[in-house]
């Protein structure tokens, strides 16, 4: 078979793929599922999500457990969304005694319900320096809502948290406008800084607070020596309740960026397995059918031993032990479950030995490798397209079940670890939906693809199930 | 001869179960003699403790030579080839030893106790559900099989395909956190409620518990089955007799159900086997979402607490159940078609 052959046989066969049109969906969601993967950098809200999903630092600023953003379309109160704010204006001033005071002024347009959890002030700094963060409120009144004092900073990065500095300042602000009995049993330590500074400075704001919408102002100050001390990129980032396409988990990690980021590995691992085990299955029922005899009654009793192994238990019991990696785990995988074409191809094998040709290539002096490789494998690898992409699923499910169970490689992302992640965080008990929907969707969709394309190629390349 | 069939067959599962359980001692061999070696030490250090009035070189030496004789019992002190051989032995006689953290109900340390106890119930949930899966599999397949390319067929081909990938684990958690912790319809775990009622009332507890597994497992598998039975039937209704059954005026509904299930039913019965053995297979992790304490769960749980006997024992077990179901497949298939058992072939 050569260049020319296979041009016609696969023009042949995309002529009749062409009609069945829930094989042209599954191909496009394939190729957009590779489109995801080949631009995957750009689309990643967090670039280092894959690299750090298991690093809590790098998802501090993050608020846990926040639902989806487009949850706020729903009936019901909007929550404020997170995000960073740049700087609008950047102002500096000479203060007595050669100190300077750099001012940065960033604009809040708060039109929600329910006010962010926390406003988080990130920059780098050199030097000695005094930090303040103020928030400047639509009526006119402001909250110095936190303060502090770094020495000896070397380019080094400062994070101020309104929550964790914000509370007396809250609690004095309360005091001007909350009736002296209920502050009178009230302490600091009481307070939801970000409750109290968004809502309107009336009698009651403590219990209910109704949140002043309108445009507010945060400043942030660095006082420090002129020349010596420096201060830079300086960004305000509002943990707010509702967070990215598909929410944060109880860790705070973007679960858009995790289920993104396992994408390729699902594919790697579905595609990978699948083709290998099912190329191995082809030639093992080509072989054994070709030599017969000894050969063939020798390898069909390993294929019935392999076959008889339950491949998910094994894994599973392999994985507990062993504890391997993602490519150990694909190649364990690929050793218990390349039997599954073995009998069909086999089967035809017989037949196509016998025919005349194979006869005429045997008598004009071919060898045996040239007369499986050249005339009987590309007859009846293309027969095992439809297998290879019905088994897809099954891997890909396989390693789910794996990560799941928390014996997936613990290096990388995958769907199944987010599950894990979810049954460990009780994210039933909680009803955190888009912490479980989402990935076992995708490990559904992927399925889906696949079953599409491989009962479309089945039927094309059967004849004898089509529709009569 | 049907007889000579039978017991060829048998013998043959048997000889395949005892050289996957071989594989098995030498793939596993160095985590097994690592528990059987950490056993005898605790064995050992407990031993000591019982000792009283003794001198500390005494209980060293008493120490020393204990664990000679427990090492010397449990033959880890011979050559490799001669030790695989020892574990093998004691999978192929079901002695698995103590399990080193879990427990069964009775408060047995036993790893075969704790697996024999976990055994009917995964069998009693997933028979169940295999035999709902198979009543609306057959009549959805039959119906689908009348009319292909119909509305019917298509639709549900279409189903079909939608759940093929789906895990069952996966919408067992989303109808967990709908039914269980949303709508608080059903328990949210286990077998029995706590404490476990009496009489008839135990029976409807049993099947209140079963209700959203079973459902879980039917809801997904129904749809490829029936697929599978349309393809069957469909071959078999081409065959010339079921033309001649439908000239002479039988009803279509009895050419349907009674001429072509019976030709149908070898490779029915194959499917429906392999369908049980494929769902057993994936329900580890079913199971261990909903705490059914089967052979699934006991994977579940044995992973978390890493408790080696009882995972060798489980696989061990889980090879056998997949043994006995290919050789039960294959002798109903033989009873059922007539064809295989005189070729003498399995």
């Amino acid at each position: 078979m050569n260049l020319k052959d296979l041009a016609y046989w696969f023009n042949d066969f995309w002529t009749e793929f062409r009609r069945e049109k829930s094989g042209l969906i599954g191909l496009a969601i394939l190729a957009t599922a590779v489109l995801v993967v080949v631009f995957e950098p750009l689309i990643l809200p967090f670039k280092g999500a894959a690299a750090s999903w298991r690093n809590i630092n790098y998802w501090e600023d993050n608020s846990p457990n926040a639902p989806p953003v487009w949850t706020n379309l729903l009936p019901g109160k909007d929550s404020a969304v997170t995000g960073t704010i740049k700087p609008a204006r950047v102002s500096e001033a000479t203060i007595e005694g050669g100190a300077v005071a750099t001012t940065w002024e960033f604009e809040y347009v708060y039109q929600y319900d329910l006010p962010p959890l926390d406003l988080i002030m990130h920059l780098r700094a050199t030097g000695n320096l005094t930090f303040q963060m103020t928030l400047q409120r639509p009526d006119g009144k402001s909250i110095l809502l936190s303060q502090a004092s770094e020495h000896g900073l070397a380019n080094g990065t400062i994070r101020m948290a309104a929550t964790a500095y914000g509370r007396d300042a809250c609690f004095a602000f309360l005091k001007q406008y909350e009736n002296a009995d209920r502050v009178g049993i009230l302490t600091s330590s009481d307070m939801k800084v970000t409750d109290i500074a968004f809502a309107e400075a009336k009698e009651g704001m403590f219990d209910n607070p109704v949140a002043q919408k309108g445009k507010y102002r945060i400043l942030v100050t660095a006082i420090g020596n002129a020349g010596t001390d420096k201060v830079e990129s300086c960004e305000i980032i509002v943990a707010g309740r509702v967070s990215g396409l598909l929410g944060t988990d109880n860790l705070k990690r973007d679960l858009f960026s995790g289920i993104v980021a396992g994408l390729k590995w699902a594919l790697l691992i579905g595609l990978f397995v699948s083709f290998v085990s099912v190329i191995i299955g082809v030639m093992y029922g080509i072989i054994a059918a070709y030599f017969g005899g000894m050969i063939d009654k020798t390898m069909m009793f390993i294929y019935y031993i392999v076959n008889s192994i339950p491949v998910l238990p094994i894994l599973i019991v392999f994985s507990a032990v062993f504890k391997p990696s993602l490519m150990t785990i694909i190649w364990i995988m690929i050793i218990f479950s390349w039997t599954g074409s073995v009998m069909t191809v086999r089967s035809m094998a017989l037949q196509i030995k016998e025919e005349t040709y194979i006869e005429a290539a045997r008598a004009l002096g071919s060898g045996h490798a040239r007369i499986i490789f050249k005339h009987m494998a590309p007859l009846l690898i293309p027969y095992s397209f439809a297998s290879m992409a019905l088994s897809v699923p099954g891997f890909i499910v396989f390693e789910s079940s794996l990560s799941l169970l928390g014996l997936g490689d613990p290096t990388i992302v995958t769907w199944g670890a987010i599950l894990h992640d979810a049954m460990l965080g009780n994210a039933m008990l909680n009803g955190v939906w888009w912490w479980i929907i989402p990935p076992g969707l995708l490990i559904a969709i992927m399925g889906m693809t696949f079953a599409f394309l491989g009962f479309a190629m089945d039927k094309i390349l059967h004849p004898k199930l089509r529709t009569r | 001869m049907y007889k000579w069939y039978a017991v060829k067959r048998i013998v043959n599962g048997l000889v395949v179960f005892a050289i996957i359980l071989f594989l098995m001692s030498i793939l596993f061999n160095a985590v097994n003699e690592e528990t059987m070696r950490s056993s005898i030490k605790e064995q050992v250090r407990s031993e000591a403790q019982r000792l009283k009035g003794q001198k500390p070189e005494q209980i060293i030496a008493f120490q020393k030579q204990r664990q000679e004789q427990l090492v010397k019992l449990y033959k880890l002190d011979r050559p490799f080839g001669e030790r695989i051989v020892y574990r093998w032995l004691d999978a192929l006689t079901f002695r698995f030893g103590k399990a080193t953290i879990l427990r069964s109900n009775r408060g047995d340390r036993d790893v075969l106790a704790i697996i024999l106890e976990a055994l009917p119930r995964s069998m009693l949930l997933f028979t169940t559900s295999m035999v709902l899966e198979l009543i609306f599999g057959i009549y959805l397949g039959m119906k689908k099989a009348q009319k292909p390319g119909g509305k019917l067929d298509r639709s549900t081909s279409l189903i079909t395909m939608i759940v093929f990938g789906m895990p069952t684990w996966w919408l067992a958690m989303l109808l967990i956190m709908a039914f269980v912790y949303g709508l608080r319809l059903f328990p949210s775990a286990g077998i029995v409620s706590v404490p476990p009622p009496d009489g008839i009332m135990r029976i409807v507890d049993v099947v209140w518990h079963m209700i959203l597994p079973m459902a879980t497992l039917t809801v997904l598998a129904f749809w490829g089955v029936a697929f599978t039975i349309r393809n069957i039937v469909l071959g078999i209704l081409q065959e010339d007799y079921i033309m001649s059954a439908r000239a002479r005026g039988i009803p279509e509904n009895k050419v349907l159900f009674g001429h072509t299930m019976r030709t149908a039913a070898p490779p029915l019965v194959t499917m429906s086997l392999l369908g049980l053995l494929g769902s057993f297979s994936g329900a580890i992790i079913f199971e261990g979402i909903f705490s059914w304490p089967g052979l699934g769960n006991l994977y579940w749980i044995a992973v978390q607490q890493s408790d080696i006997p009882v995972l060798m024992g489980d696989l061990a077990l889980t090879t056998a159940i997949f043994q006995v179901g290919y050789i039960i497949l294959d002798l109903t298939y033989g009873f059922l078609d007539p064809r295989i058992k005189v070729g003498g072939n399995t």
